[in-house]
């Protein structure tokens, strides 16, 4: 039989830990990881934090580059996929045989444009790569007011290096920060601690618009409209799949995987780019720790097939905004009232919230703790008496 | 190949642990400690990708 092919497309985390992980596992085949960036991978999330305060440069977050046997084929797109003849067609006219194609292509900033809430020529800014972070970086040193749309994860953390840049930031979204993403209590810890720095947070159910051109103002649905001289939309990211168009991949607008990361015979998927089936249906889960479960699963599938162990996502979440380092292990967002497990306000907490089936999320907000202890509090449920947790 | 840990990034998330756990470990504080800094000849590819699943990369081979 002839050496396996497998084409990696998207040079992205989750498609350079596939290529590691098929390698430590002593995939023997053929291996090619397809990649469009200019840039050699670097570290993402580090981009809204110390990249943007200039405490890093991009050397230093630059990731390793892979040292095993593989072909990389950098700054060229995939265009698209022969089906009959089994190739990825690349954009200078190159194409690539397979036998397997692990489909890591990632996600780009989604737009108001995109969701139909920016007025005709309005130039609107995203906060995604590293062009994006020097562009931001170079402004902030004129302390320029800052409007941000969306007030999810990236929102409030660009707000929060924002404000402690000196920059006067407003935080505009159709709902209170963070509240969809981490449920009620902790989300109210980290609006107290952004209002406590200076941060106007603004929402109105009825939604946002970006009003006007160039700069645009930012105009919620009751009226109230807010202008900054650099206004940044963080409204979350859509999938990189137009070069899957007419492949007869894309199901209601997403890549679809199986608890192998299987989207088709032959054809798997990870990372950002890919729609898993939770309590709510398909959906994309963009995360770091998302991105390397994922990319485990394909490896181990592309490996043993049916006998490779299913996808079992173990969330992980964190964020650092406005002097709060949260960690979560578990399910998101939490509802109701958490069991202090251990700490306080002013040592740090360790806190968790009951799932009802035997379960648990398990949150430390600013307090240090190995990763397998926090894991391990989602699988106990302590007996404490409830209370209320404020700062 | 040497391992570095940048401690004014280290937040103690512990995936370089859970991927490289011959190499560092999370101590009762959530520090981490490494236990090979000289990294031996045959966990080289896994102290490479210690450092990659650093979400802040506060981890270095050299």
């Amino acid at each position: 039989m002839a050496r396996e092919r497998v084409v990696v497309v998207g040079a992205s985390l989750a498609g350079v830990t596939v290529v590691d992980e098929l390698r430590r596992r002593g995939f023997g085949g053929e291996l090619t990881l397809v990649g469009d960036e200019p840039h050699s991978a670097y570290n993402r999330p580090a981009l809204s934090k110390g990249f943007l305060s200039g405490a890093d440069t991009l050397e230093s977050i630059a990731l390793p580059a892979l040292s095993c046997e593989v072909d990389q084929r950098v700054g060229v797109a995939a265009t698209g996929i022969d089906g009959d003849r089994r190739e990825i067609v690349l954009a200078d006219g190159d194409r690539l045989p397979f036998d397997h194609l692990v489909i890591t292509t990632g996600a780009r900033a989604r737009t108001m444009a995109d969701l139909g809430a920016a007025d005709p020529g309005v130039r609107e800014s995203t906060f995604r790569d590293v062009s994006d972070a020097r562009t931001l970086r170079d402004r902030l040193v004129d302390r320029p007011r800052v409007v941000i749309v969306g007030a999810g994860i990236l929102g409030m953390e660009l707000a929060s290096t924002c404000a402690a840049a000196g920059s006067a930031v407003t935080v505009v979204d159709r709902q209170r920060p963070l509240r969809a993403q981490l449920g009620r209590s902790l989300s109210d810890l980290v609006a107290d601690a952004a209002i406590a720095r200076g941060v106007t947070l603004a929402h109105h159910p009825a939604g946002v618009r970006l009003r006007g051109s160039g700069t645009p103002a930012v105009e919620l649905a009751d009226g109230r409209r807010f202008e900054g001289d650099l206004v940044i939309s963080a409204v979350g990211c859509r999938p990189n799949l137009e070069w899957l168009g007419g492949t007869g991949l894309i199901a209601d607008g997403d890549v679809r995987i199986d608890d192998r990361c299987r989207v088709a015979p032959g054809i798997l998927a990870a990372g950002d780019v890919a729609a898993f089936r939770g309590d709510h249906g398909h959906r994309r889960t963009p995360w770091w720790t998302s991105a390397l479960d994922q990319a485990h699963t394909a490896a181990a599938t592309l490996l043993g097939g049916d006998d490779a162990a299913p996808l079992v996502p173990s969330p992980y979440f964190w964020t650092q905004q406005f002097g709060i380092t949260l960690r979560v292990c578990g399910a998101l967002p939490v509802r109701g009232r958490p069991t202090v497990v251990a700490g306080s306000p002013a040592e740090g907490l360790l806190l968790t919230w009951p799932d009802g089936r035997g379960g648990a999320t398990a949150a430390a907000v600013n307090r240090r703790i190995p990763i397998s202890r926090l894991r391990a509090l989602t699988r106990a449920t302590p007996s404490d008496t409830p209370m209320e947790v404020r700062r | 190949m040497r391992l570095t840990i940048d401690r004014d990034r280290c937040e103690g998330y512990g995936l370089c642990a859970e991927t490289a756990p011959e190499l560092m470990h999370l101590d009762d504080d959530g520090e981490l400690v490494l236990d090979h800094e000289d990294v031996p000849a045959r966990s080289s590819t896994a102290a490479e990708t210690a450092v990659r699943v650093c979400p802040v990369a506060a981890l270095r081979a050299d």
